[in-house]
């Protein structure tokens, strides 16, 4: 018991108390140079009706949506891909997944050049295909698909790693039945594959989502939530309301709003799943 | 790792009804499979190359519009130059200093945890598991705004009287860098993983012979988990290095700035100065990609297993 009791006083302190004083003070009116005032669920309200908290959640959910199921889909597709006797496995394996070890911070900051409208590797190689030049991070149209597909690019090699590692331990006895009974390899990939894929796609799917929902680095050094609002997220936010505004009750309600839409999305997978992930 | 396998290769589709012959149909699929890969090869890789190149160009060949893909003069001083414009080895050394605390505590008090978790009963063991699952699903930015109250009210620390009023707290130093984040319920979690696979019989045996629950875990159980050990040190250095949030909030003065958030006051500072700031992007980032290439093996392991498991 001992043994446990330096972790669990650090989690106690640095993550109980903490989720606990954000609840209570999502409640309160607090800028932290006065006493916190009670104020019911106005902070919920406020939120909830805020036109720029609103368009956070709606582009939270737009960028989740690219970079977890969308994504999860082209990570399974490379892990197929990478799936079979090729040469040069262990290269490709590391040239996707090396983004995932980088700083968000550093692999925005290449991106940021690589979209520069003016000297930006993007638009040079584009121009090469006659393709007009655009200013990726500032126009309405292109910012978020431009924040997008960093994330995508970002995040594909932990994916595929999770699916690869998945295949390699799928049992090979199931497939030679399948052979012997005629099943084509599209039906074998869609009647045991998939399927069989559960757990891992469970696990992909959770920790993507909680990663999605907490994008903010990129934010940060990208587009700063902008052009027009059309690139913030919830954490972004957060943020603003409390170390820009200082509306700390404000921000600890939306960030309690945050934490209610990971656990649905958490819960609605899991039901999804038919709980049977969780036996695993 | 060798799992050479089962499903993809073998051509025997339906589709290869299409006249050419399968020797023919299967080396074409080959070199399609081949050119897909490449292509994402490519854009995994070139951003990286891109952020190389231009920390070695010239700021005439920064200012070529279009850019030319190679320096056409290889302007190796802009390291030094960068290193001199801002303080970006001062900013490396704190990320070490936090990075190498994050990781040494992390190992001792996890795998302590983790282990007693797995291998321990005691009143409550359930309930305490329990609530290090359920802290693995808190989001950073639920917990973070009262985290910074504390780190900023702590009693008796940077001028604060004993309510934690009338000073800075923690702000602006190693505390707040270092005490918040060292112990992850992650590393808990994986290392109860690896502990419960170990056999009964080697506690039990030690246990008949005197050894306390601490000796048990220190010089019976722990070296059986090594590979455990070093995924948690990877994974735990790796996340500090890259943190940013955290620093951005705690810190004020240039000294005690991380490497990442050095990075990004650079760039708004400077008025992005490309060359010197992929240089120092450069730097930033080698640490991790070296770390990676040689612990590839269980980084992998570490981030696959608990999707499997």
């Amino acid at each position: 018991m001992l043994m446990v009791a330096p972790a669990f006083l650090h989690a106690l302190i640095w993550i109980g108390i903490p989720v606990i004083a954000a609840f209570v003070l999502s409640f309160t009116n607090y800028d932290v140079l006065t006493q916190p005032r009670f104020n019911g669920i106005q902070n919920y309200l406020d939120a909830l009706t805020d036109p720029v908290f609103r368009r956070g959640m709606l582009n939270t959910l737009v960028y989740a949506f690219f970079t977890v199921p969308v994504a999860m889909g082209i990570a399974l597709l490379i892990a197929l891909m990478l799936d079979t006797q090729l040469r040069a496995r262990a290269f490709f394996r590391t040239a996707v997944f090396i983004p995932q070890v980088t700083a968000t911070i550093a692999v925005a900051l290449v991106w940021l050049w690589i979209y520069d409208p003016r000297n930006g590797l993007l638009n040079a190689v584009l121009g090469f295909f006659g393709v007009p030049a655009q200013n990726w991070l500032s126009s309405t149209t292109w910012a978020m698909p431009s924040v997008i597909a960093v994330g995508i690019w970002q995040g594909i090699g932990l994916k595929m790693l999770i699916y690869l590692a998945a295949l390699q331990s799928l049992p090979k006895d199931v497939y030679e039945a399948a052979s012997v009974d005629g099943a084509s390899k599209t039906r074998q990939f869609f009647s045991i594959t998939l399927p069989l894929l559960k757990p891992a796609t469970f696990f992909v799917f959770v920790t993507s989502v909680i990663s999605a929902f907490q994008a903010f680095d990129l934010i940060y050094i990208l587009t700063d939530g902008g052009p027009a609002n059309t690139t913030t997220m919830m954490t972004y936010e957060i943020y603003k309301s409390a170390f820009r505004e200082f509306r700390v009750g404000y921000a600890c309600a939306q960030s309690i709003i945050l934490f209610v839409f990971l656990l649905l999305l958490t819960l609605a997978n899991r039901r999804l799943n038919g709980g049977d992930s969780g036996r695993h | 790792m060798a799992g050479i396998d089962l499903t993809a290769t073998s051509p025997r589709t339906t589709l290869d009804v299409v006249g050419r012959s399968p020797a023919s149909r299967r080396r074409l699929g080959r070199a399609a499979l081949y050119v897909a890969l490449g292509v994402i090869a490519v854009v995994m890789v070139v951003p990286f190359v891109w952020m190389v190149l231009t920390s070695l160009k010239t700021p005439a060949d920064i200012a070529a519009s279009p850019p030319t893909f190679l320096p056409t003069e290889w302007a190796w001083s802009n390291y030094a130059d960068a290193l001199a414009a801002a303080p970006f080895l001062t900013y490396a050394r704190n990320s070490l200093v936090i990075a190498v605390s994050h990781t040494t505590i992390n190992l001792l008090v996890a795998s302590m945890a983790g282990y007693a978790l797995a291998r321990l009963r005691f009143r409550g063991s359930e309930l305490v598991f329990l609530g290090f699952v359920a802290a693995l699903m808190i989001p950073t930015y639920t917990k973070i705004i009262p985290e910074f109250l504390i780190v900023r009210f702590m009693p008796l620390f940077g001028g604060n009287d004993i309510l934690g009023q009338g000073g800075t707290g923690w702000l602006d130093t190693w505390w707040a860098l270092i005490v918040p984040g060292a112990v992850t319920p992650f590393a808990v979690f994986l290392f109860r993983q690896f502990y419960l696979d170990l056999p009964v019989e080697l506690e039990e045996a030690a246990r008949l012979d005197g050894v306390s629950e601490l000796g048990i875990w220190a010089r019976i159980m722990t070296p059986l988990v090594k590979p455990a050990f070093i995924t948690v040190a990877l994974l735990t250095f790796e996340s500090s290095w890259n943190n940013f949030l955290w620093p951005l909030l705690v810190t004020r003065t240039d000294s005690m700035r991380v490497i990442q958030v050095g990075l990004s006051v650079f760039r708004t500072e400077n008025d992005t100065q490309w060359a010197f700031l992929m240089a120092g992007t450069t730097l930033a980032t080698l640490p991790m990609v070296v770390l990676f290439l040689l612990g590839q093996k269980y980084f992998v392991r570490g981030f696959a297993n608990a999707g499997i498991k």
